[in-house]
């Protein structure tokens, strides 16, 4: 039997430069009919360029050594112009990352769909226009009718990335390819793209290539997984083996860093006494009074909470839910209403925040690129904390060696680092003030699930040393609840549950909360 | 694009033409030497100067004297020319037209080369046409118009006798021969923008074309010219809309060389004329009517925008 | 600094704008001195005179060295449009980084004056405050950098609230900086890259726009050599002598296109990132 997609010994190589850095090397890959295989790699493996391998799109500076890529026995490589167009969006269909980039800003919605059906199927504009509303009705879209007259723009995130799924399965393809189509979406939104796709897969019983660099998600749609690290496929099997006894060595780091709520990572607990910091109706307007109408927005709502000394307490929300406007009222960036107890003092304006609050209440933003000056060497940025809160500048090498950074990095520019060690330079920025609180913003959220791990363990290291208490910010459950005291929901600016961690589940727990939870791929309970 | 976003805009334009008119009205306060003086001569009586500096309002507090021009604008009187002693107003509307048609000529121009220019230099990226577009565009932006204009003259007018050197025929009595006396100054004047929109669609083409939804047309399997007329094209060219229409700002002064150097009578003309006859009314209305001309074309451009891009909110 | 530099250098336009620009800093400095003859030497045999072994670039109309012209006027025109721009940038900046830092009803207010006066083109902004100030090549630098002022302020101010926006400068406020560090040591050097791309291209501009005055008769004044006053004069002669006009035209020419791949350069040197 042939395989549906059956790639051999494929390799490709780039060129910049004068340099060739390979980027695959001899793949040996295959998806069987109505199969579903998980391709699982962190940034810079090269399953991005798979995808452009198998679609024939590669850049203009790539270059193939060697290797097949067939469809159902075709060879895809042999193929002339004419016959790829079939194929892609035709026999090929593909679901992108990003619906907000990868549709057409300037056309419908529907046009985008119905110019799909014209090309492949030979459909004339009314036919075509039916189809489209058809193929939209099948990804569950309400009032397809109406939503194909629509702008990109004029939906949300999620309808969009559902009109990017018709459009992939509209042709009826042999296989389609998805490319992290849930990683710009909420969790929630994220999980429902994710109960479709496996509901469209029943019906059709088309093939996948489901490209993802989160595994426990990956373990939800695919049946068997292929893992990708640095151009090479280090591991392939069947999708619950892989998570259950993963033989490569890479494979069972990848599996360990998987945050799951089980595993906790913190098993002291918060010495008590009186709070370090006790924030009461906090609350952020965004906007300004304009002459005819009011275009504040609220950031915030009345929201009350406090930390114990050593605490973590985990903030959990979707994007936009206002947890990081809370952290900018709290660090004195956001003007807020409301009262801080910090040390005995109320604070009731970012003017009274005094130079002890301020060291005392430290902030890591989620992308050090934006948060660490780039005209500034690592140096001059850790001197600062030192120089503006009575530290020794020669401390400089001590901070570095503090998150496992060489001393020489102070020579550098924030550029020349990785992201995962710009992050740890934010770090230590944060912990020159010596601090009792610091505020963590998604500082996980842009790093791989290996890096993350990383980050995470030097916090709880510094936590051990310095007894910081943490403000953990995320939109990962399941990371947090390894490592929160304390959890609070927040949702449209308003704190809608504040639980301790082993409560999570408990009867008394928020139904949004337990819509997060169930929303929140978890590798045990489906493994 | 809603009626209030309309009404914004409109109220916007006036600020703008408040400001210039203070701006024109105020640098002109300040020119040395005085109306009456220039008007009358040097051998005038004090008396007589006495007595139009009257006429002219020129013995009124600034403000008062502001008041009065602005009271005029608004209805439509845009007062007496010092030197001719015509109103001010029909003179220049006429000068006005005629510049307007060597503007919409020129600018017609620009678009028809410029565009696909863009375009072949960023298909062809690093490819000997996108350098030859990018060296013509270099020298474009860098050889000022009076410099263009000379040689042009040098060579289609004087060597080639293809074309005549200056002067003005009206459209409507002479259409030949009034199109003939226009190559000159619409080729002139298109040069220069031919070099910055190129690169403008050159570089908005580029970026378009490392898009997500471009790649995820191309990967949908639609033709080539699918993708780009389609999709990128459309996309490349909404930001250029803009920038042609900043540019009417450009042409504007652009034009006050080009009519001067080929004797074409229009509102670049007449304003140099004025400034050199120290023509307080006429200086003034003839800033006034360019700021409004530009005004209105970015008006026009951001309705354009607007059309062609459903994204812009307007509120 | 030395970074930048050798990223300069490597760019196609940056290496090409150095070398125009450093021949043309040559000429302003050693200009007089290595003309083959004295500019304001008049020479009656040498009237028209074609260009050849005696008059590389040809003679004018009073007989004078059309080259050495060109090599002397060079003093005139380029450090006049570099002061201008210099001036002009000045203005803009200090203005939109006030405007950025204030924010709200003052902000809008600034900068809706600031569009009000752009709608007056640059080259009659320039007009009219040198036929207000007077004739002269001072009061010419004085107008364009005028005409420049508010096409710098909207450029800052951009500038300077997408710095005022960046995580850096949230991390300086909330660790209790002072309002001038913030200013001056976050965003400021983060705003001089593109200010500094913008400005030398503007000088580009400006050269064309002082050489622009001149042959109005409104910037440098005859007998100067200053080249598009040059151009001005050689009008009437453009059937017998057309070098006198083309030679001065290409100088503006090759100044004006030095700047702007200089410009280009330094935007891809300048950017931080753009490093391999």
């Amino acid at each position: 039997m042939t395989a549906l997609l059956d790639i051999a010994n494929y390799s490709l190589a780039y060129r910049t430069r004068g340099t060739e850095t390979t980027v695959l090397s001899a793949i040996d890959l295959a998806v069987g009919e109505g199969e579903v295989l998980g391709l699982v790699g962190e940034s810079g493996s090269g399953k991005s360029s798979l995808a452009w391998a198998i679609m024939r799109a590669l850049p203009s500076n790539a270059r193939e050594d060697g290797g097949t890529i067939r469809l159902r026995g075709d060879d895809l490589r042999a193929m002339g112009p004419a016959k790829l167009l079939e194929v892609r969006g035709g026999r090929i269909g593909m679901v992108f990352q990003d619906p907000a980039t990868s549709l057409n800003p300037t056309l419908t919605l529907g046009r985008q769909i119905v110019e799909v059906l014209k090309q492949h199927r030979g459909m004339g504009r009314a036919e075509a226009h039916r189809e489209a509303v058809e193929a939209l009705r099948r990804v569950e879209l309400r009032d397809p009718e109406a939503l194909m007259a629509r702008y990109p723009h004029e939906a949300s995130g999620g309808e969009k990335q559902r009109v990017g799924i018709a459009t992939a399965f509209a042709c009826r393809p042999e296989l389609v390819i998805f490319d992290e189509p849930t990683t710009a979406l909420d969790v929630i939104t994220g999980n429902r793209i994710l109960e479709l796709f496996r509901r469209l897969r029943d019906e059709t019983g088309v093939g996948g290539l489901y490209i993802s660099h989160d595994l426990a998600l990956v373990q939800k749609v695919a049946d068997r997984v292929a893992v990708l690290d640095r151009g090479h496929i280090v591991e392939q099997g069947d999708a619950r083996r892989i998570f259950t006894a993963p033989q490569a060595d890479y494979t069972k780091r990848l599996v360990a860093a998987v945050p799951t709520p089980e595993h906790r990572l913190v098993d002291d607990q918060p010495a008590g006494g009186e709070p370090l910091l006790t924030a009461e109706d906090i609350a952020v307007t965004y906007g300004r009074k304009r002459l005819f109408r009011d275009k504040r927005v609220a950031g915030n709502r009345g929201i009350s909470l406090s930390i114990g000394k050593g605490e973590i307490l985990g903030l959990v929300g979707e994007s936009g839910s206002g947890k990081s406007t809370l952290a900018k009222a709290i660090t004195g960036i956001n003007r807020f209403t409301g009262r801080i107890l910090y040390d005995g003092r109320w604070v009731e304006h970012e003017r009274q925040m005094d130079r002890q609050y301020r060291a005392g209440i430290q902030i890591v933003f989620q992308h050090p690129d934006a948060s660490l000056n780039p005209r500034q060497t690592i140096g001059e940025i850790l001197q600062r904390p030192l120089r503006l809160y009575g530290g020794d500048v020669k401390d400089v090498p001590k901070l570095l060696e503090q998150v496992r950074l060489p001393a020489d990095f102070a020579r550098r520019y924030p550029h020349q680092l990785s992201g995962g060690q710009k992050q740890r330079v934010a770090i230590a920025r944060a912990f020159a003030a010596r601090p009792r609180l610091v505020i963590c913003d998604e500082i996980t959220a842009p790093l791989d699930v290996s890096v993350q791990a990383s980050i995470i363990e030097l916090l709880l290291e510094l936590r051990r040393a310095h007894g910081t208490a943490y403000m953990f910010i995320t939109h990962d459950l399941n990371l947090v609840r390894q490592i929160a005291h304390r959890l609070a929901v927040i949702r449209g600016g308003e704190l809608v549950d504040l639980l301790n961690a082993e409560d999570v589940g408990a009867a008394s727990t928020h139904p949004y909360t337990r819509e997060l939870m169930a929303a929140s791929s978890s590798l045990v309970s489906n493994g | 694009m809603s009626l209030s976003w309309f009404l914004k805009r409109l109220a916007l334009i006036v600020y703008t033409l408040l400001i210039v008119s203070v701006v024109v009205f105020g640098i002109t306060q300040v020119l040395p030497g005085d109306a009456a003086q220039s008007v009358l001569g040097e051998n005038a009586t004090p008396a007589a100067l006495a007595a139009l500096r009257v006429k002219l309002g020129l013995d009124q507090p600034v403000l008062v004297q502001f008041a009065h021009w602005l009271g005029g604008v608004l209805h439509g009187d845009f007062g007496t020319s010092i030197r001719t002693g015509q109103p001010v107003g029909p003179m220049m509307f006429t000068a006005l037209g005629r510049s307007l048609i060597l503007t919409v000529l020129s600018l017609a121009l620009m678009l028809v080369i410029a565009v696909p220019l863009g375009i072949l230099a960023a298909l062809r990226r690093g490819r000997a046409a996108d350098v030859g577009v990018g060296l013509i565009s270099y020298l474009g932006v860098s050889v000022p118009e009076f410099v263009t204009a000379t040689v042009l003259l040098i060579v289609l007018a004087d060597w080639l006798q293809l074309l005549p050197a200056t002067g003005y025929v009206p459209l409507a009595e002479h259409p030949i021969e009034g199109l003939k006396h226009l190559v000159l100054p619409v080729l002139t004047v298109s040069l220069v923008l031919v070099a910055h929109v190129s690169r403008m669609v050159r570089s908005e083409m580029v970026d378009v074309l490392h898009s997500d939804y471009v790649r995820a047309a191309r990967l949908k399997g639609l033709p080539e010219r699918v993708v780009l007329v389609r999709h990128a094209l459309r996309n490349a060219l909404i930001p250029v809309v803009t920038i042609v229409a900043l540019d009417v700002g450009y042409v504007l002064g652009g034009i006050i060389v080009v009519e001067e150097i080929f004797a074409l009578p229009g509102i670049g003309r007449q304003l140099i004329v004025a400034i050199e006859s120290r023509d307080l009314p006429a200086i003034q209305a003839g800033a006034l009517i360019m700021a409004a001309t530009y005004a209105v074309a970015n008006l026009i451009a951001d309705m354009v925008c607007a059309l062609l891009d459903r994204r812009i909110q307007y509120d | 600094m030395t970074d930048t530099f050798a990223r300069l250098i490597r760019t196609p336009q940056g290496l090409a704008g150095l070398v125009l620009i450093l021949l043309l800093v040559l000429v302003v400095l050693f200009g007089p001195s290595i003309a083959p003859v004295n500019p304001e030497k008049m020479d009656f045999m040498g009237r028209f005179a074609k260009p050849g072994a005696a008059h590389w670039l040809g003679g004018d109309q009073l007989g004078r060295d059309v080259f050495s012209r060109i090599l002397t006027g060079a003093r005139t025109t380029i450090p006049m449009a570099v002061g201008a721009t210099l001036a002009g940038t000045l203005a803009g900046a200090l203005l939109g980084t006030l405007s950025a830092y204030l924010g709200g009803r003052a902000d809008e207010f600034i900068m809706r004056t600031v569009d009000a006066v752009m709608a007056i083109p640059g080259l009659l902004l320039a007009l009219l405050v040198v036929s207000t100030l007077g004739k002269g090549d001072l009061n010419a630098m004085l107008a364009i950098a005028v005409a420049f002022a508010p096409g710098m302020t909207r450029i800052t101010r951009s500038v300077a609230l997408t710095a005022r926006r960046m995580d850096y400068v949230n991390a300086a406020v909330a660790r209790g900086e002072s309002g001038a560090w913030i200013v001056f040591r976050e965003m400021l050097p983060n705003v001089t890259a593109p200010v500094v791309v913008e400005s030398t291209i503007r000088v580009a501009f400006a050269i064309m726009l002082f050489a622009t005055l001149s042959f109005l008769g409104l910037g440098a004044q005859p007998p100067a050599s200053d080249w598009g006053l040059m151009i001005s004069d050689a009008r009437v002669y453009l059937h017998q002598a057309p070098w006198m006009i083309i030679a001065p035209g290409a100088a503006i020419a090759v100044a004006a296109i030095g700047f702007n791949l200089l410009g280009d350069g330094l935007r891809d040197a300048m950017n931080p990132r753009n490093e391999t």
